[in-house]
């Protein structure tokens, strides 16, 4: 058996709700190969999120295990957790929340270069540039605050923050649902060009099964904390087997090119 | 912000009394160079007689003017000074158990309840008289007990803060815990603990004046409450000399806690319209 890039098995986070317990997240397993997307999708409520920081260490699991570069990576702690940190990125749903309200962009992307001493001090002003230059943004947003710069830049920012480590993963938690449905486009276009370029697989957290048709391999399907179903994302959008893939995919607006629900 | 903060009345003559405060302040050593505590003239001059001591002698003979000038300075010292310790303190402690919670907070959180049921005054009495009246022993003694209110603030609003998204994202990106704290919660806490910094500087002026009356001041500074106790002893023929750094102290809490009103509102003001 070929060794994936991150494999999950029987991953389970249960909720204390008053008495009882919720399961957000019930034996989930899958796996990610290098420069692979997978699409994690399912109704609100389903543990798409849970799963996204259960795979980031922002929560920890019950039961299961995970595998991230041949390496048990529920086993890391402290400082070990930070350095490996770098390989596994995240983008959140709202630019906005995603950043200290202090910030300016520059500081935010000076973080990841200084914590994982990527650049010396002195270099670090030509490499923030040249993130920014990546991720498609002027040299000149660097001085600006974070809050300041408009949605889709700053989720521009966001993308900029995560590739600064070289991430072999970046888990992108409904990192498209909050912007408006031009500048998405561009922004889904970003992605598959670095992922092209740079190797990067990406757990794409969604849905819009509209979306996660034209951008992902593969799709695996959550409902109620539980795995309705996984398999290539064409073949399960086009012929769902679970109640819920059905559901999802009936809710689809079926206008055709149109991907484009409001975010919830 | 400056201009909406000057528009109420209030906030306009707080401002206009702290301005005042602190050019007496400032201008002490200049309009009355020396010691204020040398003898200067007869004894128990009363008040607008003799206008080279406008505000009379007191029972050494001494200028009142000029002593109250120079309280002013010991005042707004030990005001600003403690309020700053106890502010520093307070976020720092306040930060540390509400970001780590668990058994630090739980720990933290007794502590503080400790200094708090103890009553300020009776606190920073006994820390002076057991380590020696001096104008930073004054200081450290009124933090001592100002510090649990900004602390318990500042854990409060840190509970709420360390949930937020930016704070995940300051972990993914492999931060040390402690730089979060620090570096991303704290400054976004701090806001409302600020707030507090008025209400501490006018308490810790009435501690230190209160200390003074009862002896514990630092003995080589003029100060309003050592003033006060001054003119005690001749209440009766001379009340002048209790009155007026009475007043002066009436006058200068007044001014912080308007001052300090108008700074909140101003703010709330702004929070609202943003």
């Amino acid at each position: 058996m070929a060794e994936h890039l991150l494999t999950v098995d029987g991953l389970a986070k249960r909720f204390r709700r008053g008495d009882s317990t919720v399961a957000a997240a019930e034996a989930i397993s899958f796996h990610i190969d290098a420069a692979e997307t997978l699409a994690l999708a399912g109704p609100s409520g389903s543990g798409k999120s849970t799963v996204a920081r259960l795979l980031l260490r922002l929560i920890e699991p019950d039961a299961g295990s995970v595998t991230f570069e041949g390496e048990n990576w529920l086993a890391l702690e402290g400082a070990p957790l930070r350095t490996h940190r770098a390989k596994m990125q995240m983008v959140f749903q709202d630019p906005l929340a995603a950043f200290n309200p202090r910030a300016t962009v520059a500081r935010v992307l000076d973080d990841p270069l200084r914590i994982h001493r990527i650049a010396p001090r002195a270099e670090r002003p030509r490499r923030i540039a040249g993130l920014l230059e990546r991720v498609g943004l002027s040299t000149d947003l660097a001085g600006r605050a974070v809050h300041e710069v408009s949605g889709g830049q700053r989720q521009r920012v966001a993308i900029a923050r995560a590739i600064a480590t070289k991430p072999s993963l970046i888990v992108l938690d409904e990192a498209v649902s909050a912007l408006d449905v031009s500048v998405r486009g561009k922004i889904l276009e970003l992605l598959a060009d670095l992922q092209r370029t740079d190797g990067i697989a990406y757990l794409f957290i969604s849905h819009d099964l509209g979306l996660v048709r034209v951008f992902a391999h593969r799709v695996a399907i959550l409902d109620g904390g539980r795995l309705a179903e996984q398999g290539d994302a064409r073949a399960v959008i086009d012929a769902p087997q679970s109640a819920v893939g059905k559901a999802l995919v009936a809710a689809t607006p079926k206008l055709h090119g149109f991907t484009g629900q409001d975010a919830s | 912000m400056r201009g909406r903060f000057l528009q109420t009345p209030e906030a306009m003559a707080g401002t206009a009394i702290l301005v005042l405060l602190a050019t007496m302040a400032l201008a002490a050593p200049l309009i009355f160079p020396g010691d204020p505590l040398r003898i200067a003239g007869p004894a128990l001059v009363p008040p607008f007689q003799d206008w080279t001591l406008p505000l009379g002698t007191d029972r050494l003979g001494r200028d009142v003017l000029a002593e109250l000038f120079h309280g002013a300075r010991t005042s707004l010292v030990v005001g600003l000074a403690a309020a700053a310790a106890s502010l520093a303190v307070g976020a720092v402690i306040g930060t540390l158990a509400g970001f780590a919670g668990g058994l630090a907070d739980e720990a933290l959180m007794r502590l503080t309840d400790a200094f708090q049921t103890v009553p300020g005054f009776l606190l920073a009495l006994a820390f002076v008289s057991i380590v020696g009246p001096s104008l930073s022993v004054v200081v450290m003694a009124i933090a001592l007990s100002a510090w649990t209110g900004p602390a318990r603030i500042a854990r409060a609003e840190v509970l709420s803060i360390r949930e937020r998204d930016f704070v995940a994202g300051a972990r993914v990106v492999g931060m040390h815990p402690l730089e979060i704290a620090f570096r991303e919660v704290l400054p976004n806490a701090l806001p409302p603990v600020l707030a507090l910094s008025s209400i501490i500087v006018a308490q810790a002026i009435l501690i230190e004046a209160a200390l003074s009356f009862l002896g514990l001041g630092d003995p080589n500074r003029v100060t309003w409450g050592g003033m006060v106790a001054e003119g005690r002893t001749v209440l009766r023929t001379a009340p002048f000399l209790s009155i007026v750094p009475g007043i002066a102290l009436v006058v200068t809490v007044l001014g912080v806690y308007l001052a300090g009103e108008g700074a909140v509102e101003s703010a709330a003001v702004k929070k609202g319209l943003s």
